[in-house]
């Protein structure tokens, strides 16, 4: 290739520079959901057209990228995602978490501890974690400006009322820096506990809602709870099928016709790695 | 003649970018902003990086008196297409120098409760950083993080705390050095040191 058929990273330079400024923003509020021009991509709504811009919007050449989709690098969004920024950026790509500079994720946060080098931006579908409960976009914004963040815990409660426990398994509601209660998009709620106090930068984006918004590295982020129903993470009754590990994020895999089962890690990195294959 | 900007702008601009956001993400925190650019004087090439890294058509920008001459209003339209504004509560950026002029924070544009992010951000050249004015805190630092910027006096810093205490409305302050970027958002807390 002579002259590159693209601009560094797909994106031309005025769409950078405002996805720039809203990043910028997004760290400075942490939580908040900051508006953003998001643009058409060569891929449709719900790809990861959000993560993709913002990416874009934060890579440089140097950056050696992982592409995850459900906690694997193998899968159809990842490896279409990771070939689109090979063709666009000529960025290194890896599989391995602790390799990658910058991670895009969808719907899950790796099982290897990230450190303050590295750069996580996830994928999200609909930003607004009152969505469901209010859909007005006029009403949520008050809500949100005024902390009124009510219709959630009796959200939670009813769950507790009606399910004896709080049913939100993924996309589960958490307050960032004791202000704005957020959407860590749909990564279940096993993560959680991962965007606390995380030494990396994490960016969300959503291209289809277009918001972007972000949790500075080191910032609380407390999942809602009561005090006597306190937040749990899932667990599993046996260990990953592939690796043995009892300590991972387990996908429920269905065998054949005959409702034969087997539950292994959703991080393909993590389950390889401790296989012994890496 | 006008400086030369960036001369190859996406990969100069993603460079510096990298480091304005990190910088942002790690309040406090000095970084190397190297910038392969010429700025007019008296602009620093670190804070004409943050300029044509972030500002175009759609940014107004303010230039303390001190900046604000021919040859930096003519870079900054040429390089950025930024219209610059004689009206500080207008500008999305605004750039000044440490111990010099610029207009009280709660002048300028902070953002609504609604939309917190249409505020503006304050670009100050400094001289260089030293650790003793205050200790910050919060969001992006893991305990706290010692910091100082040469020639800044304690009315600025008594600004921040307001600033910080309007929160999740204010500015952000993005200090540039020669060569060197720190950054002071709105959600850091700030404790000022009796030696100020």
């Amino acid at each position: 290739m002579n002259a590159p058929a693209y601009n560094f990273a797909y994106l031309n330079e005025q769409t950078k520079r405002m996805i720039r400024r809203a990043i910028l923003k997004a760290i400075a509020v942490p939580g908040y959901q900051v508006p953003f021009a998001s643009r058409e991509m060569p891929m449709p709504y719900g790809w990861g057209t959000g993560g993709v811009q913002v990416t874009a919007a934060v890579l440089t050449p140097e950056d050696t990228l992982k592409v995850i989709d459900q906690g694997a690098d193998d899968t159809t969004n990842a490896v279409s995602i990771r070939k689109f920024f090979v063709k666009t950026a000529g960025v290194a790509t890896t599989e391995r978490t602790e390799e990658a500079s910058v991670i895009q994720t969808r719907h899950r946060i790796p099982e290897a501890p990230l450190t303050e080098e590295q750069i996580l931006v996830f994928q999200v579908p609909i930003p607004e974690p009152l969505r469901f409960l209010e859909p007005r976009e006029t009403e949520t914004r008050t809500m949100h400006a005024l902390e009124e963040y009510g219709v959630m815990h009796v959200k939670l409660y009813e769950d507790i009322a009606q399910y004896g426990e709080i049913a939100t398994t993924y996309a589960y509601p958490a307050k960032v820096a004791d202000r704005y209660v957020f959407d860590p998009s749909p990564i279940p709620k096993f993560d959680n506990p991962k965007l606390d106090n995380c030494p990396a930068l994490q960016l969300f984006g959503a291209g289809r809602e277009k918001r972007i918004y972000a949790v500075p590295p080191y910032t609380k982020v407390k999942s809602l709870d009561f005090e006597d129903h306190p937040f749990e993470v899932q667990s599993w009754s046996e260990p990953c099928a592939l690796c043995g590990s009892c300590h991972s994020f387990l996908d429920e895999i269905v065998m054949d016709d005959k409702g034969t089962r087997m539950f292994v890690c959703s991080d393909s990195d993590f389950c390889a790695r401790q296989r012994g294959e890496r | 003649m006008t400086e030369r900007g960036f001369l190859d702008v996406a990969m100069q601009s993603a460079h510096a970018f990298r480091a304005i956001m990190q910088a942002v993400a790690r309040p406090g925190r000095v970084l190397e902003l190297g910038s392969d650019l010429e700025a007019p004087d008296p602009l620093l090439s670190s804070a004409a990086a943050v300029a044509l890294t972030l500002c175009d058509f759609q940014t107004p920008i303010w230039l303390a008196p001190e900046l604000r001459n021919e040859n930096v209003i003519h870079y900054l339209r040429f390089h950025a297409g930024a219209p610059v504004t004689d009206e500080p509560g207008k500008a999305q950026f605004l750039f000044a120098m440490a111990g010099e002029t610029w207009p009280a924070p709660a002048l300028l544009m902070q953002g609504t409760h609604e939309y917190p992010d249409r505020s503006a951000t304050l670009v100050i050249q400094v001289a260089g950083f030293a650790p003793g004015d205050v200790v910050l805190s919060g969001p992006g630092i893991l305990s706290s993080e010692p910091f100082g910027v040469a020639g800044l006096n304690t009315s600025f810093w008594a600004a921040m705390v307001e600033n910080h205490a309007r929160f999740p409305i204010g500015i952000d302050v993005i200090f540039a050095a020669p060569g060197l970027v720190a950054a002071l958002p709105r959600a850091t807390e700030i404790r000022l040191l009796e030696s100020v």
